[in-house]
């Protein structure tokens, strides 16, 4: 025998210029790239969640930068709740400077055609507001008309409410206006502001006439200014800076509105952003376990390819190729339908936007998605795909034959890669590193939980399986036992949608339940505010003859805080170490007292006691304060603080803490005080009702605007419908994104329906063999779909209920409460989804007659 | 005196279970020279499909050595294993092992193509129109018989030269008319390509067409 040298000269050929591993994965493509549809499809959902968010967050980024000036209608606003000092304004006034005038206060309005009445943000303009931008109003020349006299105009959606029109007149106050027109676009508002405090907007002038300012108003005053330059609006600001504590000025520049609307719609963003890129991580899901059974369905073609010659590398190379392919083609895809999702959002979503949004492709976003796309078809397959290069060749002769676990450094990077994944990618989502380490943990423990649930669900269905129950029931939940039948897989990531979508709706449960009114309750549902000590017994009269019971009638004294602990509020703003912690609004603010000698139902003290007034003890006066505010003012029981009354200084000790239950039978108070120190300091009444009729609700609040226009009505009933209105519309944004989650997932399902479809066919065939009709193998079909839809559902809701639980204890800090009903209902649709996507993709496994699947078999 | 292409040397595989340790292949030690046909038979379970793994390089011996034209087997890693089956050697299996997403002509091709060779096309028809599968270059395996699937297999067999060709129950599959078909074309064009043949079958009317006829028993080379 001829000895030859044992080491062989193997040539390798780099990857791009391995002609055959590119030839190889055309060819065998060409039969599998339909094989790989869901691979495509999960990639296509995700990344067209993340591209549709990203794609709006640029827009939305671009057009604040475009209309920074018209979101605040000005170059400098000075706001201040007292009207403007004559002092301040002559200092202002440059020839150079534009003005213009606003005042803002809520007051009733009686609408004349129908006598419906209600609180309103009574909106007083004087000027040529605003300098940049317009207010939008129908008809064109309602706002000069508005200028001219006794004319209103309401805002769109108030004005469709209670049927205006131009003909109709409305009273404020003591005036009757006539409507000009309705506003459709505001500089800076939007029908989120509409929706939540709806306004009526008349001259400043005729603002006198309806002799709405009194003692207690609450008017919010506006100067508007038009500067010749940046520096002329800086030089404006330094002008104002010394008043700005003694007449309590504030400021907003064009650029702080930006960044104030950019930060919240930043905060909006990276919420959806979130659950955009749940789906994104569900989508990860379905790539990987696509790729997971493409490559062990490759397991035998891979084994001849070796047999015959091809290296590991050249077998994975072979479908990495394919997998890379189809990535970018499936990013390019998500990105296009994103980008087009994109382009409606405008039109859903216009009212809730604080800019219009023009149409547009941002190709930033596109090209961020593709990139993102490329990255998880590649990284994500890899893991799968690596198995590929391990088929050990004797599998040709052995199918049965398995390989040691072998060590691969690109499986460890693999891992490794992924893991970091998450944080990293939701670190860039969010643009910050904290949230993406905090919601990659919060994503892999949510992940867990799910996984532990399904499994325990799992294992209880195998404890206490139901041996006696029907042979379709019991066949069907057996399947789900099949071998690599990813039961597990299916609950977790159908289960995530389910999950989502049932925590917002616990939230949305228990945050309604909290402003709901039970209907057998006593509690005061309707609040009258304003109250002039001398109308005070009027109102209460007025409220005896429509048979209503005052459940509270309260005085309430503005004041400030001016000294803390023994030292003046000042020296916190500027020197101490508490500043940090005390913050500014708290020192500088205007709370509203009352007083009384006793808790009032919403109360519980839960520190020190009560202490009356002692007569003519001026400096030992008593107070209570709210639990949550003692923290945020770090004073606790014995601590003293100076309150300026009205100019005069009380001083006062906290002798207790009350814990308030804030929604529960307004109004509550942050400080109480005992009854004798304020009852003759310059006060108006507040006076708590129940009207359960609405006619009865109508003519009461007919009569009162009527006979005491001052005097405000909050009516809570109003609240909770704004407020739910409000989560419907929100909740509508979470649900669409959910709902890529929930598609996603079921991706992931029509992947495992597919895969397990031969292993299917032949547990049918023998069925058939053995005499199944085919209605009895639809039947096991459907139910075992059933199971795996009921058991996502439970996993998820299961899971709801723990995230809800926590979220409504911890942060919204409500009573947990659930609406049964409505997760019945997520339950169901989550199942009829599953019942049909399984049915769907095993249409064919259902109709293939016994004689084919044997051919295949052979 | 003719040139040893496969020496097998105190050939043993042995499993590793938790509790005890089975020894499917018994210190096997034999030589095929080239050119020659030799069978392997022997009951199911006898180790005679572990052993032409062994000999194919597809698995590496627990004791023992296969040399293959002169190249130690157990010395090499997978990957170079691969690249010496692609140069010198040949496969035929009992369930055909094609690939179900090429077509004939392209399954022909790959052994080729896999050593960067072009223009293999003609070469590939060539083998097809002699295994005479001329009309059916283009069909998948789906789309072809037992009998001519195994054919295709055949004609792959033999696109690459190989000094030797490892064949596993080449007609297990096949009808009895299919069976011959193959194993005409086997043998033929094993003489014509001056190849050496080593089949493992059941079936003693194949083996007996071979020059040798190596028998196993229970992991043991008992004769031959």
């Amino acid at each position: 025998m001829i000895e030859y040298s044992i080491k062989i000269k193997r040539a390798v050929r780099p990857f791009f210029r391995d002609r055959w591993v590119w030839q190889m994965a055309l060819r065998d493509g060409k039969k599998n790239f339909g094989r790989l549809f869901l691979f495509v499809a999960s990639l296509i959902t995700g990344i067209a969640a993340v591209v549709a968010i990203s794609s709006l967050n640029y827009s939305m980024q671009h057009e604040l930068d475009r209309n920074a000036k018209e979101l605040l209608g000005a170059d400098l606003v000075i706001r201040s709740t007292r009207a403007f000092d004559s002092v301040v304004l002559k200092k202002l006034d440059t020839a150079q400077r534009v003005f213009a005038r606003q005042a803002e206060m809520p007051s009733m309005v009686m609408f004349m055609n129908t006598r419906q009445s209600r609180l309103v943000k009574l909106t007083a303009l004087q000027g040529e507001f605003p300098f940049y931008g317009a207010i939008v109003t129908q008809p064109g020349n309602a706002q000069t008309l508005m200028k001219s006299g006794r004319f209103a105009m309401l805002d769109e959606a108030l004005a469709r409410q209670y049927h205006i029109s131009s003909e109709d007149s409305i009273k404020i106050g003591n005036t009757f206006f006539q409507v000009a027109g309705v506003v459709e676009k505001f500089p800076g508002g939007g029908a989120l502001t509409a929706t939540l405090a709806p306004a009526v907007y008349i001259s400043m002038d005729a603002l006198d006439s309806t002799r709405l300012i009194q003692y207690g108003s609450r008017v919010n005053y506006n100067l508007f200014i038009k500067t010749q330059s940046d520096s002329d609006t800086e030089a404006a600001l330094k002008t104002i800076k010394p008043w700005r504590d003694e007449f309590g000025l504030g400021a907003d520049t064009v650029e702080e509105r930006k960044r104030e609307l950019g930060e919240g719609f930043g905060s909006v963003y990276r919420f959806f952003s979130l659950l955009a890129f749940i789906a994104l991580i569900l989508g990860c899901i379905g790539v990987a376990s696509s790729v997971h059974i493409y490559a062990r369905e490759k397991r035998d073609e891979v084994a001849v390819l070796r047999c015959i010659g091809s290296s590991g590398w050249q077998a994975f190379n072979i479908y990495f190729i394919q997998i890379a392919v189809l990535g970018i083609a499936g990013s390019l895809a998500g990105a296009a339908v994103g980008v087009a999702i994109q382009q409606v959002v405008p039109i859903v979503f216009a009212n809730y936007l604080p800019v219009e949004l023009q149409f547009g492709i941002s190709w930033r976003a596109a090209g961020e998605g593709i990139f993102l796309g490329a990255l998880v078809s590649v990284l994500f397959s890899i893991l799968p795909l690596v198995a590929v290069r391990f088929v050990p060749p004797l599998s040709v002769l052995r199918a049965d034959f398995l390989a040691g676990r072998v060590f691969s450094k690109t499986r460890i990077t693999a891992i490794v890669l992924i893991l970091l994944f998450p944080v990293l990618a939701a670190a860039y989502q969010t643009k910050s590193m904290v949230i993406g380490v905090l919601f990659a943990v919060g994503l892999v423990v949510a992940l867990l939980c799910l996984a532990l649930v399904a499994a325990l669900l799992l294992w209880l269905v195998r404890k206490y399986f139901p041996v006696n129950s029907r042979f379709t029931f019991r066949h069907a939940l057996s399947n789900l036992f099949r071998p690599n039948n990813q039961t597990q897989v299916l609950l977790v990531s159908i289960g995530l949608g389910a999950f989502i979508v049932a925590t917002l709706n616990i939230i949305q449960s228990s945050l309604l339940n909290q402003v709901e009114f039970k209907g057998n309750s006593n509690q005061s549902n309707t609040i009258l505010f304003d109250i002039q000590p001398p109308q005070r017994e009027g109102v209460l009269n007025l409220l005896t003859k429509y048979n209503l019971h005052a459940n509270q009638v309260v005085p309430i004294i503005t004041c400030r805080i001016s000294e803390l602990k023994g030292k003046p509020t000042d020296q916190y703003k500027r020197t101490d170490a508490d500043s940090v912690r005390i913050p500014n609004w708290a020192l500088t603010r205007e709370y509203r007292v009352t007083y009384r000698d006793s808790l009032h139902s919403s109360e519980k003290l839960t520190k020190g006691n009560l202490q009356s007034y002692k007569k003519g003890a001026r400096d030992s006066v008593q107070v209570t304060i709210s639990e949550g505010m003692h923290e945020t003012l770090k004073v606790g029981v014995g601590d003293s603080l100076v309150f300026d009354v009205q100019g005069v200084p009380v001083k006062a000790f906290i002798s207790g803490i009350r814990k308030v239950d804030w929604p529960k039978d307004p109004p509550n108070f942050i400080f109480v005080f005992p009854t004798g120190v304020l009852n003759d300091a310059p006060q108006i009444w507040v006076v708590a009702t129940k009207v359960d009729e609405p006619q009865q609700a109508i003519l009461f609040q007919q009569e009162l605007v009527f006979d005491y226009p001052n005097v405000s009505l909050i009516d809570l009933r109003l609240i909770l419908s704004t407020v739910n209105e409000l989560f419907s519309k929100v909740g509508l944004v979470i649900r669409f994104l959910a709902m890529f989650s929930i598609v996603t997932g079921l991706l992931v399902l029509a992947g495992a329906v597919l895969n397990s479809k031969f292993a299917r066919m032949k547990e049918n065939v023998l069925l058939r063999t053995l005499g199944a009709r085919t209605r009895q193998i639809t039947i096991i079909t459907l139910i075992e779909y059933g199971y795996v839809g009921i058991f996502s559902a439970l996993t998820g809701i299961f899971l709801a209920f723990a995230s809800g639980w926590l979220l409504t204890k911890f942060f919204f800090e409500v009573e947990f409460a659930i609406d049964a009903i409505e997760l019945w209902l997520i339950s169901a649709g989550v199942v009829t989804l599953t019942v049909a996507i399984g049915w769907y993709n095993s249409r064919e496994v259902i109709a293939t007659p016994p004689l084919q699947v044997l051919r295949k078999e052979s | 005196m003719p040139e040893t292409v496969l020496q097998a040397e105190g050939l043993s595989k042995i499993y590793h279970s938790a509790e005890r340790q089975l020894v499917v292949l018994d210190h096997v030690s034999f030589e095929v020279q080239q050119g020659t046909t030799s069978a392997i038979i022997g009951p199911s379970g006898s180790g005679k499909t572990t052993l032409l793994g062994l000999c194919a390089g597809l698995d590496i011996a627990s004791r023992g050595t296969v040399s293959l034209m002169g190249f130690k087997l157990n010395a090499m890693n997978e990957d170079d294993r691969a690249y010496l089956r692609n140069q010198y050697i040949g496969f035929v299996f009992q369930n055909f092992q094609l690939l179900p997403t090429l077509t004939a002509l392209e399954n022909v091709m790959v052994p080729l193509e896999l050593r960067g060779e072009r223009q293999v096309g003609a070469k590939a028809k060539e083998l097809l129109a002699r295994v005479g599968l001329a009309d059916r270059l283009n069909h998948y395996p789906s789309q072809l018989s037992g009998g001519e699937q195994q054919r295709v297999a055949i004609a792959r067999a033999f696109i690459n030269s190989p000094r030797i060709l490892f064949a596993d129950e080449p007609t297990g599959n096949l009808d009895d008319e299919n069976a011959q078909q193959v194993t005409d074309l086997l043998f033929e064009m094993n003489r014509q390509e001056n190849t050496t043949l080593v089949l493992v079958t059941h079936n003693l009317e194949l083996a007996e067409k071979t020059q040798r006829i190596l028998r196993m028993k229970g992991g043991k080379l008992i004769g031959g």
